[in-house]
């Protein structure tokens, strides 16, 4: 199987390409890059043959790609590569707006492509026993969620990420797609409610996207639930962020830190100290086994197109109901 | 100075303890339930009043540790007879029964003390102060959590009764809208959630506070936990770091012990006395000012505030919409 990587703006461009690299039977073409330097760097970073274009790369004759470019230019990298007739594994949020994304649905339909999500938390054992757990009815009825994604500010990593022209927005865009989703999929019911407090409190010089945002939604299910999406860790933080959420139901409570499994390292002169190196499995590496199996046995992934959408609806809603100061209905 | 307790129940045994801590005189307690008050007063030693006007008779000092529907009244008397006031909180059900209830000893010229004991507990004290002092910077988004089990009653629990306690929200969140207001100042708008079991008391709720200087906070609250667990957690993230502490974190002693059968190993209770008594530092604060006539550190107005919150995410709840303060 021939695979490639349409841009390396995302920084989880630099994971899948090495995953990929130790995967058999696949076989990694090569990525694009519209910046020649910083294409050259990867390149010679990652040994990796870099493509000026996704048209050039794509003339390769692919079976997929990941699309990894900014999120307000995943509808032209999708559009392209369905064109092409390549599965797609699409960075999360799907695109920046609601017309955008459904013009991706619309491009792999038409061409006969799936499209997967990249909702690397659907692979996390963690997760997936809190899924089972809740599933089983151990923990009763559910009353709510307490969800946190917290990281720092992204923009260190790549700049582009505090950019709303091609993020689309700050913390909100970059956060809430995640939890959101994991909801989604605990519950098999949809989001019907968001309210939303967003603003930008902890880099008001730096940068022009929101940076803390509060969000409480209501499930078509009943069932409340909390996200905090905040960049709110700072760059001294002993690690990126964590993924927790805690479920609260009338037989019980599940408490979950995804990335609880790491070792504390306190290394002279290092910029985080301690710093927290996770040892735990690599959720990355089990979602792109997914995509790559889906597209073997020509099947759709289990993360599809209307994951990321809804997930990107509750994203867009919070930041209307910020605006208005009033709940939105989904 | 002499001190009298009403009210024998979970609280009136913890303040008891307090004041045990102090150069106070304990002179007595009384209750609605003489035989609980008669239980207390053995234990300490102490006289049983057959009522609150023959307590207030022999002390300078009463301290209120009643269910919350009965403070005003007691707050009222106390101050007619020219004593000094400890309340336990919520202050009230209401927030006009709180501004009567602070007008009247006013009035009286007598002090009045609102027991928020989460401005007590050292880790919430010295997380503010560090915070005052300006090490993270200014603030961004506060997170703050308590949640327990039910509260129990072996008869009668009146905080199941939302018109007698104020429901978990008044009765029990009302702690962490105190230490948010006390932490960011006066708070813009709420808007809450709250989901409840069908039958019992168990419930969940999770409140958004906006603060008119833009910092916002998320305060989890419940009646929804399994017996025995309660936990509390506060993370304060600003421009320039994070404060971070739950009550998951070790103890520092805790121990594994051979059960009976000796097949298994029980994880053993942290011991007694391993921090200090956020009860006792604040009726020992609260005493000291009284003697002193210094400011208290939480005023009542600070426990009325706190009211205000609490009511406003029940209006929120019962709205499902923002409630602006």
């Amino acid at each position: 199987m021939r695979v490639g990587i349409l841009s390396f703006a995302h920084l989880h461009a630099e994971g899948y390409q090495s995953i990929l690299k130790q995967m058999p039977g696949v076989e990694l073409v090569g990525f694009s890059h519209s910046i020649p330097e910083e294409a050259q760097a990867y390149s010679e970073r990652f040994g990796l043959r870099a493509f000026s274009s996704d048209q050039s790369l794509l003339a390769e004759g692919l079976d997929g790609v990941i699309v990894c470019s900014e999120n307000a230019h995943h509808l032209e990298s999708v559009q392209q590569a369905a064109q092409a007739k390549c599965h797609i594994l699409c960075e999360k949020p799907i695109e920046t707006n609601e017309p955008d994304a459904q013009a991706m649905r619309v491009a792999c339909e038409k061409n006969q492509v799936h499209f997967m999500t990249a909702f690397p938390m659907r692979f996390a054992p963690s997760t997936q026993a809190v899924r089972q757990t809740i599933q089983a009815g151990q923990l009763g009825s559910i009353f709510g969620i307490n969800g946190i994604n917290h990281s720092e500010i992204p923009k260190a990593h790549r700049a582009w990420f505090a950019d709303k022209g091609l993020a689309g927005g700050g913390a909100v865009m970059d956060h809430v797609v995640h939890l959101a989703d994991l909801l989604r999929w605990y519950f098999e019911a949809e989001i019907s409610e968001v309210y939303a407090e967003i603003d930008n409190l902890f880099y008001p010089s730096e940068v022009s996207v929101d940076t803390a945002g509060l969000l409480l939604l209501k499930l078509s299910n009943g069932i409340q639930a909390s996200i905090d999406c905040s960049w709110s860790r700072p760059i001294w933080y002993p690690r990126w962020g964590h993924l927790k959420m805690e479920i609260v139901g009338d037989q019980g409570t599940a408490v979950m830190d995804s990335f609880a499994q790491s070792i504390s390292v306190f290394a002279r002169g290092a910029p985080r100290n301690p710093t927290w190196i996770g040892w735990g499995p690599d959720a990355n590496r089990s979602m792109l086994e997914e995509w790559v199996s889906s597209i073997r046995e020509k099947r759709a992934p289990s993360v599809g197109w209307n994951d990321g959408y809804q997930a990107l609806r509750v994203a867009l809603a919070a930041y209307q109901s910020a605006s208005s100061q009033t709940p939105v209905i989904l | 100075m002499r001190v009298g307790i009403v009210g024998a129940g979970v609280m009136g045994e913890v303040h008891a303890n307090a004041w045990r801590s102090t150069e106070a005189t304990l002179m007595g307690c009384t209750a609605a339930n003489l035989e609980q008050a008669a239980r207390l007063a053995q234990q300490h030693n102490i006289k049983v009043y057959q009522n609150h006007t023959e307590l207030l008779r022999d002390i300078d000092i009463v301290d209120i540790c009643v269910p919350t529907y009965d403070h005003k009244s007691l707050v009222l008397q106390a101050a007619a007879a020219g004593k000094h006031v400890i309340c336990e909180k919520p202050i009230a059900l209401n927030v006009p029964d709180g501004l009567e209830m602070i007008a009247a000893c006013e009035k009286a010229g007598v002090r009045l003390f609102i027991a928020m004991v989460v401005r007590f507990f050292p880790q919430y004290k010295l997380s503010r102060e560090l915070f005052a002092k300006g090490q993270i910077g200014k603030l961004g988004v506060v997170r703050l959590k308590r949640v327990s089990y039910p509260p129990q009653k072996p008869t009668d629990n009146w905080y199941a009764d939302d018109s007698r306690s104020g429901g978990m929200v008044v009765d029990l969140m009302i702690h962490d809208f105190d230490y948010a207001r006390w932490l960011g100042g006066e708070i813009e708008r709420v808007y809450a959630r709250l989901n409840r079991a069908e039958a019992g008391i168990k419930q969940y709720a999770q409140a958004i506070l906006r603060y008119k200087n833009g910092s916002m906070a998320l305060i989890e609250g419940g009646w929804a936990y399994p017996p025995g667990v309660f936990r509390t957690a506060l993370d304060i993230s600003g421009t320039d770091g994070v404060i971070e502490w739950n009550s998951d974190a070790q103890a520092p002693v805790y121990t594994f012990t051979l059960t009976r059968e000796g097949s298994s190993s029980a994880v053993g209770l942290p011991l007694a006395g391993l921090s200090d008594d956020p009860y006792s530092l604040e009726i020992q604060h609260a005493y000291r000012c009284i003697q002193n006539g210094e400011p208290f550190a939480v005023t009542p107005q600070d426990g009325l505030e706190a009211l205000r919150i609490a009511l406003a995410a029940k209006e929120s709840i019962a709205s499902g919409k923002p409630v602006n303060l």
